[in-house]
């Protein structure tokens, strides 16, 4: 062919295009005939559009204001928010505290050895024991919960013989009617006025209740959201930060915790946040907030947004790469040579002047084709709803169709390494080839487990390792804010999937820039995919096939 | 490639293949250019291996193997040159004819257009040009082995190698693929086609290659190699209502040395010349009025042609 | 079931002797010795009255173009009862585990896999061993004990806990044994060794049925109550240890028990769904795995737990807290997981049942 004057490009390189060409097409034709192809691929679909609709679902809802100190509750039930009830020093487990429910002063006593064992007048009694000869009682009054309240529905009558305390007793808190009208009590509170008689060893005392006010509940919705992050965008202040809602300057409350602290954070700066700057004076690296301040934020600002983007980088993670990009291979690529070269049907192929690496790298190229097509349509579908559902002003949000096409490249490098490591195993041996791509892919699936919560050192051998980490430094260059939210919801207990989903990439040389990380991944998972052609284009050239 | 013609198209040299232990072909020696050359060998002679050996699948233990000159393991380069039908059944049965071979033509680096023309013509040669666009699937086991010599032709090569291409088939399809042997034969291509059956073999070619355990017995023109086996013993079988009267008219004859009552209806006449016994033989069962049931040779088959090559009795 | 195939001609003149049980696979199943004893098949199907003088015979009389005369010699045995032929089928399939011999042939590997699984699972007996020898020397013994103690969160771990027993190596397990009990068949059409025979499809499916779940049951249910007693062994426990802890390890019992049926019909269905072992067992992993991280992600991000009753093992977890009694940690009512469970074995012996009923009895 040399001969007739073409040039060596054409001969050469055009030719190497149409072989590739028709092995590709082949490869993709041969798919598409598969009964299984298609039920994995449509079973993947419909595990985005399951989430999807989870996501629209949450969306259409809105993001609800999250009362994120959880000061909004009313524990005790007496209509006044713990946030209130902290305010004026009462307790919120006690629904006979509240504010204005005022306090007991003690105004006198008589203990057990006193000689004077009498004592008269309009009181608030407590722990009574002995005789008491009423004038007017307050049979609504509502003690504390231990202290023992008369039930003034069930008070029994006392035994007609003898006197109490030295003919016969009644029961701790308890008490009894005596037919003159006097009422016999044993440690118990209550009120009204009347004369008291102490049994001898047992005591009493008495006083009043004072500052009792009302105060209007204030609704619950006053305790949510209150305490915004209040941050100027100056990242030089180190100490940021204002407290809203004063429950950590507390001016002006009525009760002050002796214990409490107000700056927990150890910056001399009391109720303030600290914003640590890292080396290079941009990015800040740490959050640490003193106690109460800014600890519920505007949600719907903050946490819709952490939400949206938590929603994304979960989604990218768990379905696509350690589901779509582990399985997809497993089901689709495995076979790729090795079920030609049990069916015989290699014999047609390889009868043809094509080179055994060629015809592996165009098989491949079909597969990736294939998966990687059907990938970047989930991407595309799920960039299209995530970027005009997304929380923001903007009609469409354009970073988040960035971030899909990047996570969309990101599983493709994964499917491709999957794709040329399960390639290889079937090459190199036809018999085990099978179990140890089953291995493998529990064991990618682990280290991807591994990646998530955070483990540095021990997936570094894996291929989910790198993609999940490429993803990590994808958000990073696409929304650079995103290790800011992280830390504000450490730091302000948002809840946002950011923090469980997410965590900076590690492997920046030192360097915290995450183009580093990016650009090491990419180069990581191109090696194993060439490698592991290579490796099995060698085996594969070596072997007799028979 | 410098002087194709000078190089023959297959040469193997001194060449030897083990699987582990058992022996695929021994010391076999074979220079093959022009015209069409029956493989022959029973079930296990190595005839597969020969052709896997030169289409690069296995790699000989010891020798040489070339194709028009180059290793075929180490070079898919003679493959532009060199057609393969496989013994492999299995086709992508999803496929129609026509892509099937359209898609195997464009892997010489044919453009989609000529590999669509292309594989319109070797269909039509193979005469499969009214089916070519329904599925492999549908096709029966004679067309898919015409498909199969469709696209070992498409790119139009100097060498062809057929496995068994006969196999199973009917003996229409049987006809139609021998005649499509033939034509390829008188183009002036070389053809090498494995049988191990010599009534196949006899009706497409002269030149044949008897391998038998690895071994090569034999190699040459058949006419010479059946001379030599018809003058060693042979035996013919004649089942006829009277043996005893048969034999008779028989024994008188020079060309006849024994003859052996098998049964009651069945006479065994021994000969050393085959085909001078077999001149005489319908005059003298004429002359002797026996009526005559069945004729048959059991000698005149490969196992017997086998047997005497190798020198043991049959 | 129980007909005898007496009646035909009584030719007598030797016969091709059935085939062992062996499944295509079994390479060595021409190793059967048909001349001295009972074959295993006769064994199951036969009281062996006519069998003796069995010898596979090529006719003599073969010429050219007939390859051998078949003679079909008829069977005047008794045949044996349906559970003996039954245990036969299950029989073939678990000893297959130790010997390929005659047996089902089961992967070099996948043997090596299920002894490494049970290796792994048995670690908390090595650690109650050592805690037990060194006894009495306080803090370690103590920490150990702790650790690795029976206590109620240590015996739903055993059999329920996600890393790493439910994360690896049950479903690998499941995948490997399960995956090609079905499959294979389809794949290699050996289905006619079994339904040309007195064999029901329900006899074969309950049969390969039990005989995958007793393979799985081997590891993870005997793992559980080796556990169990060797740490009463171990530790000496006396009887107020018994009655405390055994409602509880009965309780782990079932939901053990629970995990083995469920993971074995899911696993049983996906392999009659196709004819390769290897999608068989993917696909099951990825129903454990998908399910489980995608509920993960809908809990996380939109704090609903309610799609944990689509994870087998979620719903199995669940219910095994409550059985063995320690907090729930879903937050969806029990009753779901239960639901869960029973539609998950429901829907899988459906089509279980279904895809062997409509078999062919080819090589697909």
């Amino acid at each position: 062919m040399d001969r007739q004057g073409r040039d060596l490009a054409q001969t050469v390189w055009t030719r190497l295009d149409r072989k590739a060409g028709a092995i590709t097409e082949l490869t993709i034709r041969q798919l598409r005939h598969r009964m299984s192809t298609w039920v994995v691929l449509g079973v993947g679909t419909l595990l985005i559009l399951m989430l999807l609709a989870f996501y629209v679902d949450s969306v259409r809802d809105g993001f609800k204001p999250i009362d994120n100190d959880g000061d909004s509750v009313d524990n005790d039930e007496d209509g006044y928010p713990f946030g209130q009830e902290r305010r004026y020093g009462t307790s919120d487990w006690n629904p006979r505290e509240y504010p204005g429910s005022g306090y007991y002063v003690q105004d006198g006593e008589i203990s057990w050895n006193d000689d004077a064992r009498v004592h008269s007048g309009n009181h608030t009694w407590r722990g009574a024991t002995g005789i008491f000869t009423p004038v007017w009682l307050d049979s609504s009054y509502e003690g504390d919960r231990w202290s023992g309240i008369i039930d003034y529905d069930s008070i029994e009558v006392c035994p007609d013989e003898g006197d109490f305390a030295t003919d016969w007793w009644i029961e701790w808190g308890t008490a009894c009617s005596e037919e003159n009208g006097d009422l016999v009590v044993h440690s118990l509170e209550f009120r009204g006025e009347g004369r008291l008689e102490v049994t001898e060893d047992w005591g009493a005392e008495w006083g009043h209740i004072t500052d009792v006010y009302d105060v209007e509940p204030q609704p619950a919705s006053d305790f949510i959201d209150e305490d915004d992050i209040d941050w100027d965008g100056n990242i030089l202040r180190e100490s940021q930060g204002y407290d809203d809602d004063g429950d950590c300057r507390r001016v002006g409350w009525l009760s002050d915790d002796f214990w409490f602290e107000k700056d927990t954070n150890r910056n001399n700066i009391d109720c303030d946040v600290r914003w640590i700057l890292g080396s290079d004076g941009e990015t800040i690296v740490f959050i640490q907030a003193d106690e109460y301040v800014d600890e519920d934020p505007d949600d719907v600002r903050l946490a819709g947004e952490g939400i949206h983007r938590g929603f994304i980088i979960g989604t990218a993670k768990i379905a696509f790469i350690m589901i779509l990009s582990i399985f997809l291979p497993l089901f689709l690529a495995l076979g790729l040579v090795r079920d030609e070269t049990e069916n015989g049907t290699l014999h047609y192929l390889l009868s043809k002047p094509i080179h055994r690496g060629e015809f592996i790298t165009y098989r491949l190229l079909g597969y990736v084709i294939v998966a990687g097509g059907f990938v970047m349509a989930l991407a595309m579908i799920m960039a299209l709803v995530t970027s005009l559902m997304g929380p923001g002003d903007s009609l469409i949000r354009l970073r988040d169709i960035a971030m899909w096409m990047g996570i969309g490249f990101a599983t493709v490098l994964a499917l491709t390494a999957y794709g040329a490591i399960f390639n290889t195993l079937g090459l190199v041996s036809s018999k085990y080839g099978v179990y140890i791509a089953l291995i493998v892919g529990v064991y990618e699936f682990i280290m991807a487990v591994l990646t998530l919560f955070g483990a540095s050192l021990v997936p570094v051998l894996s291929v989910s390792h790198w993609t999940l980490q490429l993803v990590d430094s994808l958000v990073l260059i696409i929304w650079p804010d995103t290790l800011m939210m992280e830390l504000q919801a450490n730091a302000f207990g948002l809840s946002t999937g950011i923090d469980l989903f997410w965590n900076p990439p590690i492997h920046t040389l030192g360097t915290d820039n995450p183009f580093i990380s990016a650009i090491i991944s990419v180069v990581v998972l191109i090696f194993i995919t060439v490698f592991m052609i290579w490796f099995g284009q060698r085996q594969f050239s070596r072997s007799e096939i028979m | 490639m410098n002087s194709p013609s000078k190089t023959p198209a297959v040469l193997i040299d001194q060449c030897s293949k083990w699987y582990g232990q058992v022996i695929g072909l021994n010391n076999v020696s074979l220079a093959i250019d022009g015209g069409v050359t029956g493989i022959l060998g029973p079930n296990g002679a190595g005839k597969s291996t020969l052709f896997k050996l030169l289409m690069g699948r296995l790699k000989p233990s010891s020798g040489s193997v070339r194709l028009f000159g180059i290793d075929p393991w180490d070079s898919t380069a003679p493959y532009r040159r060199v057609g393969y039908v496989a013994e492999t059944e299995r086709m992508y049965d999803w496929m129609t004819g026509h892509d099937f071979v359209t898609t195997l033509a464009r892997l010489h680096g044919m453009t989609r257009d000529e590999a669509s023309s292309r594989a319109e013509h070797v269909l039509d040669f193979v005469g499969l040009a009214d089916v070519q666009h329904k599925e492999l699937g549908k096709y029966s086991k004679g067309m898919r082995q015409r498909v199969k010599i469709a696209h070992a032709l498409v790119h139009d090569p100097d060498l062809i190698i057929l496995d068994e291409p006969l196999h199973g088939c009917d003996p229409i399809a049987r006809t139609s693929i021998m005649s499509v042997i033939r034509d390829l034969g008188a183009q002036g291509k070389t053809v090498l086609i494995s049988s191990h059956i010599l009534e196949e073999i006899e009706r497409i070619t002269e030149q044949i290659v008897i391998l038998h355990n690895g071994r090569l017995l034999a190699l040459g023109n058949l006419h010479a190699i059946r001379d030599l086996l018809d003058k060693h013993p042979h035996r013919i079988l004649i089942r006829c209502d009277d043996p005893r009267a048969l034999a008779e008219s028989f024994i008188e004859n020079d060309a006849v040395y024994g003859v052996v009552f098998r049964s009651d209806e069945h006479l065994e006449i021994m000969t050393n010349d085959l085909s001078a016994a077999h001149s005489i033989l319908p005059r003298v069962i004429v002359n002797s009025g026996v009526k005559v049931h069945t004729i048959e040779n059991p000698d005149d088959n490969l196992d017997a042609l086998l047997g005497y090559l190798v020198g043991g009795d049959s | 079931m129980n007909e005898q195939p007496r009646e035909g001609s009584s030719s007598g003149e030797g016969g091709i002797s059935e085939s062992p049980f062996a499944e295509v696979e079994a390479a060595d199943s021409s190793e059967m010795d048909l001349g001295s004893g009972q074959t295993r098949m006769e064994v199951a199907f036969g009281a062996g009255d006519g069998d003796e003088d069995a010898s596979a015979v090529v006719a003599q009389r073969a010429s050219l173009g007939i390859l051998f005369e078949q003679i079909y010699r008829p069977w005047d045995g008794e045949l044996g009862p349906r559970w003996v032929r039954n245990y036969a089928i299950f029989r073939h399939h678990v000893y297959g585990l130790f010997t390929s011999k005659g047996h089902r042939y089961y992967h070099p590997f996948v043997r090596l896999t299920i002894v490494v699984i049970m290796l792994a699972s048995l670690t908390p007996i090595a650690m109650i061993f050592l805690s037990s020898t060194i006894a009495g020397s306080g803090a370690g013994s103590d920490w150990l004990t702790r650790m690795w103690g029976v206590n109620r969160y240590n015996l739903w771990g055993q059999v329920l806990g996600y890393f790493p027993r439910n994360l690896c190596m049950w479903p690998v397990l499941t995948a490997l044994v399960v995956g090609g009990m079905i499959s294979d068949d389809r794949k290699n059409g050996t289905s006619a060794i079994y339904f040309s025979r007195p064999v029901t499809r329900i006899d074969y499916t309950a049969m390969k049925y039990l005989s995958a779940a007793v393979v799985l049951g081997f590891v993870i249910i005997f793992s559980y109550v080796l556990y169990y007693t060797t740490s009463i062994v171990f530790r000496g426990e006396g009887w107020a240890f018994l009655i405390d802890t055994l409602p509880i390890f009965l309780g782990g019992l079932i939901a053990g028990i629970l995990l083995v049926i469920t993971y074995t019909s899911i696993g049983m269905a996906l392999s009659s769904l196709s004819q390769s072992r290897f999608f068989a067992a993917v696909a099951f992993l990825a129903i454990i795995f998908g399910t489980k991280l995608v509920a993960l992600l809908v809990d996380v991000q939109f704090d609903t737990s309610i799609l944990y009753i689509f994870s087998p093992y979620d719903s199995l977890a669940h219910v095994g807290q409550w059985l063995v009694g320690i907090p729930l940690n879903y937050s969806h009512p029990l009753a779901f997981s239960i639901v869960s469970i029973l539609v998950f074995n429901a829907v899988s012996i459906g089509i279980l049942v279904n895809r062997v009923s409509s078999l062919e009895v080819t090589r697909e």
